[in-house]
């Protein structure tokens, strides 16, 4: 087995069809990986040793006979805990769920079967997706591979942690504000979040419905493209879906010539004071690396951005108060059933009480105050109505521009501990991967350079039009043959 | 402007929210919420009156499907993980105290 850090999914299919090794050895090295360095780095929660050898198993056999493999034929991946696999434990790292296990398969989790992908297990995360470091999880703490004393962000935070100490060839991870390409950022790796509707949302354990998208995190731009083309597509499970049929071709094999016809454009407000120097320093070598590959760039604004953070803080919690209130220590929860004084409301209020951590109480009071009678108009309306504003400033970008290009973090990855204390200081690391959510667009955050041993990663994001993925995935991979 | 939050506030929302929260727990929350609903302050600056509320227009169309039975649905998924069955229903706690 050739080592595992210099595989992509791309390598990776090549040597498995010329046979220089067999899915179950890939994924036999990946265990032995994940049992060397997981019990330091924390990036999974729960692992699947004996059914990812049977899919491993099912490969190789398919391989002999000479059968048509999947596009993604062996490839080992792990999973967001928040995302169902029937049958093994699905706990979005929260108390609440610690002995769930999945009834069904999520819709992307059916189409990964479909592709020949293998599970090694699902990944840490903060509580219910929310958070920005991983550090909201109830069961452990996971680590930066680059920085052991430092997040990896999150809250898909055990994915990005798993693809970047190569603990999992690729990831799924799910992004509501910036779950997916934050922690990509800050561990040097390459997460999508696509347009609303293209993946599935079936099987995800909700958070923020109206923004919640599942992605993959990947350590390419090429590869994540695959992992996209596997995972979207309509489904009659999600009514949200948008069923939107995309060219493999422009989205996989992308001609350098459309390329160079993109219109990029820089937000003068992402360009602001407060972003860490080397956070700054690579957007502006990412720009100088675009414009070599004959890519127009220019400065535009949208004007209402530095709004995002306090409308998506409205926004997302109230519809986090509405969709947790289903777990209720009823359906969801352990509970003392012999316990025949408590009546259902003690047994919410104590349940839920003891089963949520303080991050996620905190936005389902936020998210039941703001929709409340009094305050609604005040917070949530007033919200809404900025959501509309963001969306049209950049309608508006999208005239002049075809791609929009800035920082994914204000700053690299911080010290495990630094921001716990004060959630408006945690909060503020989503500030730029936010209106993507809010307009519903696709994004993607790229290293800016392959890691450098003893340097911590910085990222930038490309933003395309709804529906425009070939954009930033052909324009990301003619920067990535430039590193 | 006066934090519309405090302790009486936050105690009926926990209600609502169906939260017990601890003493200690509540103070935090209390103070947390006061300095982000401060930061909210800022949306007041913008004039939204003309604003139409979000509509996204794509998916305010109207979803139906054939009324026809459907096989794939989840339907019924988790029963078997309900701690207590009786008869064949699933059993809860009393709705009322004894």
């Amino acid at each position: 087995m050739e080592d595992l850090k210099d595989l992509t999914i791309k390598s990776f299919g090549e040597g498995l069809r010329e046979k220089k090794f067999s899915a179950m050895e890939a994924t036999l090295a990946y265990f032995e990986n994940i049992k060397k360095m997981d019990p330091s780095l924390g990036a999974y929660l729960h692992l699947m040793e004996e059914s990812a050898a049977t899919q491993a198993e099912k490969i190789d056999l398919a391989l002999q006979n000479g059968e048509e493999l999947g596009p993604l034929a062996g490839v080992p991946m792990a999973i967001k805990d928040n995302i169902l696999i029937k049958g093994h434990p699905a706990t979005a790292a929260s108390k609440m769920l610690k002995d769930y296990v999945a009834s069904y398969d999520a819709s992307v989790i059916n189409n990964l079967k479909r592709s020949g992908a293998v599970f090694l297990g699902k990944t840490n995360m903060d509580e219910f997706a929310m958070g920005s470091s991983t550090e909201n999880s109830a069961f452990r703490l996971t680590r930066n591979p680059r920085d052991m004393e430092r997040v990896p962000g999150g809250s898909s935070g055990g994915s990005a942690a798993a693809v970047a100490g190569d603990l999992a060839l690729a990831a799924l991870g799910s992004d509501t504000g910036g779950s997916i390409r934050q922690p990509a950022a800050l561990c040097g790796v390459v997460g999508l979040k696509s347009t609303y509707g293209t993946v599935s949302r079936s099987g995800l354990i909700a958070m923020a419905s109206s923004l919640d998208q599942i992605g993959p995190i990947t350590k390419t731009v090429s590869d994540a493209a695959q992992v996209f083309m596997a995972i979207q597509g309509s489904d009659p499970l999600d009514n949200t879906n948008a069923g939107i049929a995309y060219d493999p071709k422009e989205i996989l094999e992308p001609s350098l010539e459309k390329v160079k016809k993109l219109r990029v454009g820089v937000p003068k407000e992402f360009m602001v004071d407060g972003l860490e120097d080397k956070v700054r320093s690579g957007i502006e070598q990412a720009v100088e690396k675009i414009k070599s590959l004959g890519v127009e760039v220019k400065t535009i604004s949208l004007p209402n951005a530095k709004y995002a953070l306090s409308t998506y803080y409205i926004i997302m919690p109230a519809e986090v108060s509405s969709n947790l209130a289903r777990f209720d220590g009823i359906r969801y929860g352990a509970r003392d059933d012999e316990n025949k004084k408590q009546s259902l409301l003690d047994i919410y209020l104590s349940e839920r009480g003891r089963g949520f951590g303080a991050e996620t109480k905190r936005r389902i009071i936020l998210g039941t105050f703001v929709l409340s009678s009094g305050y609604y108009d005040a917070y949530y309306e007033k919200a809404q109505r900025v959501r509309a504003l963001m969306r049209k400033d950049l309608d508006e970008a999208f005239k002049e521009v075809d791609v929009i290009i800035g920082p994914t973090t204000p700053t690299t990855a911080f010290k495990i501990g630094e921001k716990t204390s004060d959630p408006l200081s945690m909060y503020l690391s989503d500030i730029f991967t936010i209106p993507a959510n809010m307009a519903e667009i696709p994004a993607i955050s790229i290293p800016v350079e392959k890691f450098k041993e003893g340097e911590l990663p910085v990222g930038f994001q490309l933003m395309g039009r709804r529906f425009r993925e070939a954009d930033i995935l052909s324009l990301g991979q003619y920067y990535e043959k430039l590193n | 402007m006066p934090s519309p939050i405090n302790k009486k506030v936050l105690q009926s929302i926990s209600g609502l929210a169906r939260l017990e929260l601890q003493e200690k727990e509540s103070e935090k929350i209390l103070e947390d919420l006061r300095n982000i609903l401060d930061h909210f302050n800022e949306l007041q600056e913008l004039d939204t009156s003309s604003i139409v509320s979000e509509v996204i227009p794509e998916r305010d169309r109207k979803i139906f499907r054939e009324d026809d039975e459907r096989i794939g649905t989840n339907l019924g998924a988790g029963k078997e993980l309900f701690p207590r069955t009786e008869d064949g229903f699933l059993a809860i706690p009393p709705v009322f105290k004894d």
